[in-house]
């Protein structure tokens, strides 16, 4: 390796020596504070050096090959910026949970630092990803962004305020995303072999030589690729392999679920579009055929079952399943530059507005757990009995009743955050749709917008729903329950600058255009 | 050249006062409606600048048909720009929009209780999206601002409405928003189409009217601008959020809705619709005039059908707009004209008539006719007035909405004769609605005096006495002297008509029979200068 591939992977060398640095200040000092600190540190840095390998990359296009497994170009950095950013977002929500829920005079069953190694491993899985240019690559990465999250996801278990019940969801979750990832990572891994006994390749060069002698009708090789694709769909939960999804996002720390909503799908995207770009996939019938239909079946399923959801989590869940399934529709004219420029701002888009939404979500729910004033007691079974109640509950719909009468501001973050997922002018997911139409008229694929058409006409039904239920007048049960709701600074922060991206690039979208357009 | 920032004034003094107003409530407790009044006179104020237009003493500068225009780069990736513009028909409706806003802020002055500077942030924030609506020229920013009014309407629904509210908002927006995106849809595939015949990507109006389609394309293009032109308007069967929107809204959400909301879909089809596809419009006219000519009808039947009073009011709007669609779709001068008075008359009538069912709804909390009656002895001045503007809603000669009718079925008489005729029937439906309601309310017994606990009805104060009054007053106007507003909507109508005409006439060559109609349509629009004398 020469010093200006290792230059290359800045961003990953520093992650791992973040990783490794965190370990040892763990183990010789425990401080939540400063694991959090260290974590952003690290994040931080990261993202300098994400600018500095783009400033050394050769201007027009040109990319750095990192041995054999890896390819360094500017879109790959890209990606990577945008989940170093989410990442941050993810540590600062992460850090306002485990406040609640770790008590720092117990030193039994109480590891708050271990959320920020872990979090560190799943983004350096999830940057590995979107840098892979080899099957051995993207399947270390892959791997290693999952074995990271099965902990993360039970990582209620840990706080030993945490109440019962959410440990045991918390758990469930867990479980339930180990069992169904290992099967799909046993398909993907069967794909890959099958691609392997088709072409003698494992790297994406070797596979686009191969592909391109593919013989017409079915072969080793599309059978490959369609496994292949099912593990990528399991990932992204498109339909039918998202039944995990509302019960993962549901159970798992609302942190983590944000994380694993943008970051476990923004890498998963990344690599989507690089393997099917260099490797000319979109020329084969047969796969996009298979994508056209799991867009199809997400964006009417996901949000038809979003209907009924009364649970935010579950419906933020659904949704997520249905814009996946929008983005897909952009997705399958990514062979021309306008695809992919499409996909990567509906992928901001996306990553903006349900960081924002689980940001929301999650900070009104902390507040709702704060224990009584000067408590030091796990909140007891007794209190999480309360939390069943579906006013109380704070993911329910009816606690968000009134709520912008209550506190103003994260009502009017969390709508922003409704109204750009509904895709309302004034919000950039008005752009990302007007993006998703602009690219689904220009590959003249009528059937799958009429399907944007009609999910978002269901979308809007589950959105708005939310909003009004937010604008109601106040019930007499909510007026007694609680005035304001207090959140930190940091979580105040966290809202503004989401908020603010939000409509940044929903008023003045050329700002990000030009950004797209220069990779 | 210089840079016009009347038209950005307007909207961004609307969007300016709405957030005032909010901040001015939340901290000082106080001064939302004095702000959100002065935001709307300085509007209002900045739009007559445009006077001068009007009255003849500025003509339009050579080559342009605008009075006023500012283009600025927005999205330079997509050929999109910042255009704003204001012509003749423009000017109507912006003077419409903000003199209405002005009519509903003051009649409703003393209505709003609850969370007041929030309600004056979505009741400005709505009209600042109408008036982008009228002036934007450019179809991606005319798609932004016709989704930039929906959510504070839908908010002003949701929040201060009666009791189905959240229902009502709910399916209103709905409605709105999945035909608007076939309508974003048919925006993209034009732009696009546009793009690959002439290498110019670009969303603005002036550069896509000469945009070259085929019949097929164009007629799939049409009907996706139509659709959400349609449920705004509304016409038959996409009607049925009208209903429910109008009777929960508050009266203020109410007038906004009937006055103006409902003509940006009008508004829509004379500007968008029909110069963008001639041909698909010519071709699909007797489609449109029969929906019209159903709507009149069936909106008579149910509003004839009804107790609430306000869904009464709401199924006449359905009536009435049936006339402007038949008057649109006559394409012929005479009977778009007739369409852009009973635009101007019907907000004017029908937004005084909200305004006397919620002063009706405050004083007696009920609008139910049939708990209702008698209420001349009680309320001498509301009822009288009441009765004015009933009757301008039946179309009586001398004012407004009679000469708007009038010339909508003079002009499609030549057009298509029996829908005319069955769209006539129409007209006695209105009277039996009106007056019906006038017999029922303010006539008769008075059932209501059992239950009233003794308060006494208070009449109409002088505030509420100005606004209905002026409004009165702007519909004799409009009755006797119409030809002012012919005169000013007019070139609008001119362009129009010219492309309309020359696809009219390529149609004619391929169908013999279409002759007939084209004929008598050509010779018509000679006549509508004496309007302007008629009583």
């Amino acid at each position: 390796m020469s010093a200006r591939e290792l230059h290359a992977i800045l961003p990953l060398l520093v992650l791992s020596a973040g990783i490794v640095v965190l370990l040892l200040q763990v183990s010789f000092r425990r401080s939540h504070l400063a694991a959090a600190a260290t974590t952003l540190i690290t994040l931080v840095a990261s993202i300098y050096a994400c600018f500095q390998v783009a400033a050394a990359l050769p201007p027009g296009g040109g990319s750095v090959a990192v041995t054999g497994l890896l390819l360094v170009d500017h879109t790959a950095l890209f990606f990577c910026l945008l989940l170093l950013l989410a990442a941050i977002a993810v540590a600062v929500l992460g850090f306002n949970y485990l406040k609640l829920r770790c008590n720092p005079q117990s030193t039994t069953d109480n590891y708050p630092e271990e959320f920020y190694i872990l979090l560190l491993l799943v983004m350096l899985g999830a940057t590995t990803l979107v840098f892979a240019n080899h099957f051995a690559s993207f399947f270390l990465a892959l791997e290693l962004m999952s074995l990271a999250l099965y902990p993360m996801l039970g990582f209620s278990v840990s706080g030993d305020l945490s109440p019962k019940g959410e440990q045991s969801n918390s758990l469930e979750a867990s479980i339930k995303y180990l069992l169904l990832s290992a099967l799909s990572t046993a398909l993907g891994l069967f794909g890959i072999a099958l691609i392997y006994g088709a072409s003698g390749a494992l790297d994406f060069g070797g596979i686009a030589a191969a592909v391109a002698q593919l013989p017409q009708g079915p072969s080793l090789m599309l059978a490959g690729l369609a496994l292949l694709l099912i593990a990528v769909a399991f990932k992204l939960s498109l339909v039918p392999f998202h039944i995990w999804t509302p019960d993962v996002y549901q159970g798992a720390p609302t942190p983590v679920t944000a994380l694993i909503a943008t970051v476990g799908k923004g890498a998963v995207v990344a690599l989507l579009l690089r393997f099917f770009a260099h490797t000319d996939l979109f020329s084969i019938p047969a796969l996009t055929s298979l994508l056209a239909i799991a867009a199809l079946a997400s964006m009417l399923v996901g949000n038809l079952l979003a209907l009924m959801q009364n649970n935010i989590k579950r419906l933020l869940a659904y949704s997520s399943i249905a814009h996946i399934g929008y983005l897909i529709v952009a997705f399958l004219i990514g062979s021309s530059a306008f695809g992919s420029e499409a996909v990567i701002y509906y992928l901001v888009a996306y990553v903006i507005t349900t960081l924002g939404a689980f940001a929301v979500v999650g900070l009104i729910a902390d507040s709702a757990l704060r224990p009584a004033p000067g408590g030091t007691g796990p909140i007891s079974d007794a209190a999480s009995d309360t939390l069943k109640d579906p006013v109380h509950d704070p993911f329910q719909r009816e606690f968000y009743r009134g709520l912008l009468w209550r506190s103003p501001w994260l009502a009017c973050c969390l709508a922003a955050m409704l109204l750009s997922l509904a895709g309302i002018p004034l919000t950039i997911g008005f752009i990302g749709k007007f993006y998703i139409f602009a690219a689904g008229v220009q590959g003249q694929l009528w059937l799958l917008l009429a399907a944007v058409i009609i999910g978002s006409a269901l979308g809007l039904f589950y959105y708005l729903r939310l909003l009004l239920t937010m604008v109601q007048r106040e019930s007499e049960a909510t007026a007694t329950f609680g005035s304001g709701v207090q959140i930190a600074i940091s979580g105040h922060l966290l809202l503004f600058s989401l908020t603010a991206a939000l409509l940044l690039f929903g008023v003045f979208p050329q700002i990000l255009i030009n950004w797209i357009n220069a990779l | 050249m210089t840079l016009s920032l009347t038209l950005p004034a307007i909207i961004a003094i609307l969007f300016a006062g709405g957030l005032l107003a909010w901040l001015a409530e939340r901290y000082l407790d106080r001064g939302s409606r004095p702000i959100a009044l002065v935001s709307l006179l300085l509007a209002t104020a900045l739009l007559g600048q445009y006077w001068g237009h009007v009255s003849g003493d500025i003509s339009a500068a050579a080559g342009t048909p605008w009075w006023d225009s500012l283009q600025l780069a927005w999205i330079p990736r997509f050929g999109i720009s910042f255009y704003l513009a204001v012509d003749g028909l423009g000017f109507l409706m912006l003077a419409l929009t903000l003199l209405m806003g002005l009519f509903g802020l003051v009649v409703t002055w003393k209505d709003i209780n609850f969370r007041r500077g929030f309600f004056y942030f979505n009741y400005l924030w709505t009209l600042a999206g109408v008036v982008g609506v009228f002036t934007a020229m450019d179809l991606f920013l005319f798609f932004f601002f016709w989704e930039v009014m929906l959510i504070p309407m839908l908010l002003l629904i949701a929040v201060w409405g009666y009791e189905k509210r959240t229902y009502a908002a709910i399916k209103f927006f709905i409605f709105t928003q999945a035909s608007s995106l076939l309508m974003l849809m048919a925006i993209v595939a034009l732009v696009y189409l546009h793009y690959n015949n002439s290498g110019q990507l670009t969303f603005n109006y002036r550069e896509l009217l000469s945009a070259q389609l085929s019949p097929a394309v164009a007629y799939w293009l049409m009907l996706g601008f139509f659709f959400a032109f349609a449920v705004k308007l509304p016409a038959l069967p996409l009607h049925t959020w009208l209903p429910d929107a109008h009777t929960q809204a508050p009266t203020a959400g109410s007038i906004l809705l009937a006055a103006i909301l409902l003509k940006t879909g009008a508004y829509g089809l004379l500007r968008f619709t029909l110069p963008l596809f001639p041909e698909a419009s010519v071709a699909f006219a007797p489609v449109a005039m029969t929906i019209g000519a159903i709507s009149v009808i069936y909106g008579a039947v149910l509003a004839f059908a009804q107790r609430d009073m306000k869904r009464l009011v709401a199924y006449s709007s359905v009536s009435h707009m049936g006339f402007v669609l038949l008057g649109l779709y006559a394409l012929n001068t005479i009977a778009i004209q007739g369409a852009v008075m009973q635009m101007i008359a019907h907000g004017l009538s029908t937004a005084a008539l909200f305004a006397l069912v919620g002063a009706l709804q405050h004083r007696l909390h009920t609008r139910d006719m049939s708990q209702l009656g008698g209420l001349w002895a009680s309320l001498p001045k509301l009822s009288a007035v009441a009765l004015f503007f009933a009757v301008a809603s039946l179309g009586l000669p001398g004012l407004g909405n009679f000469i708007a009718e009038f010339l909508v079925l003079l002009g499609s008489f030549g057009s298509s004769r029996w829908i005319t005729v069955v769209a006539t029937v129409g007209l006695v439906g209105a009277a039996l609605y009106a007056l019906l309601m006038m017999q029922r309310v303010f006539f008769g017994e008075q059932r209501r005096q059992t239950t009233t606990e003794g308060e006494v009805l208070i009449d109409l104060n002088p505030r509420e006495t100005v606004a209905l009054l002026s409004l009165a007053v702007a519909l004799v106007f409009l009755g006797l002297r119409p030809q002012l507003v012919f005169d000013v909507a007019d070139p609008t109508i001119a362009e129009s008509m010219v492309r309309l005409e020359a696809a009219g006439l390529s149609l004619e060559s391929e169908e013999s029979d279409k002759k007939l109609q084209t004929a008598a349509s050509s010779g018509w629009p000679d006549a509508d200068h004496k309007r302007g004398e008629s009583p």
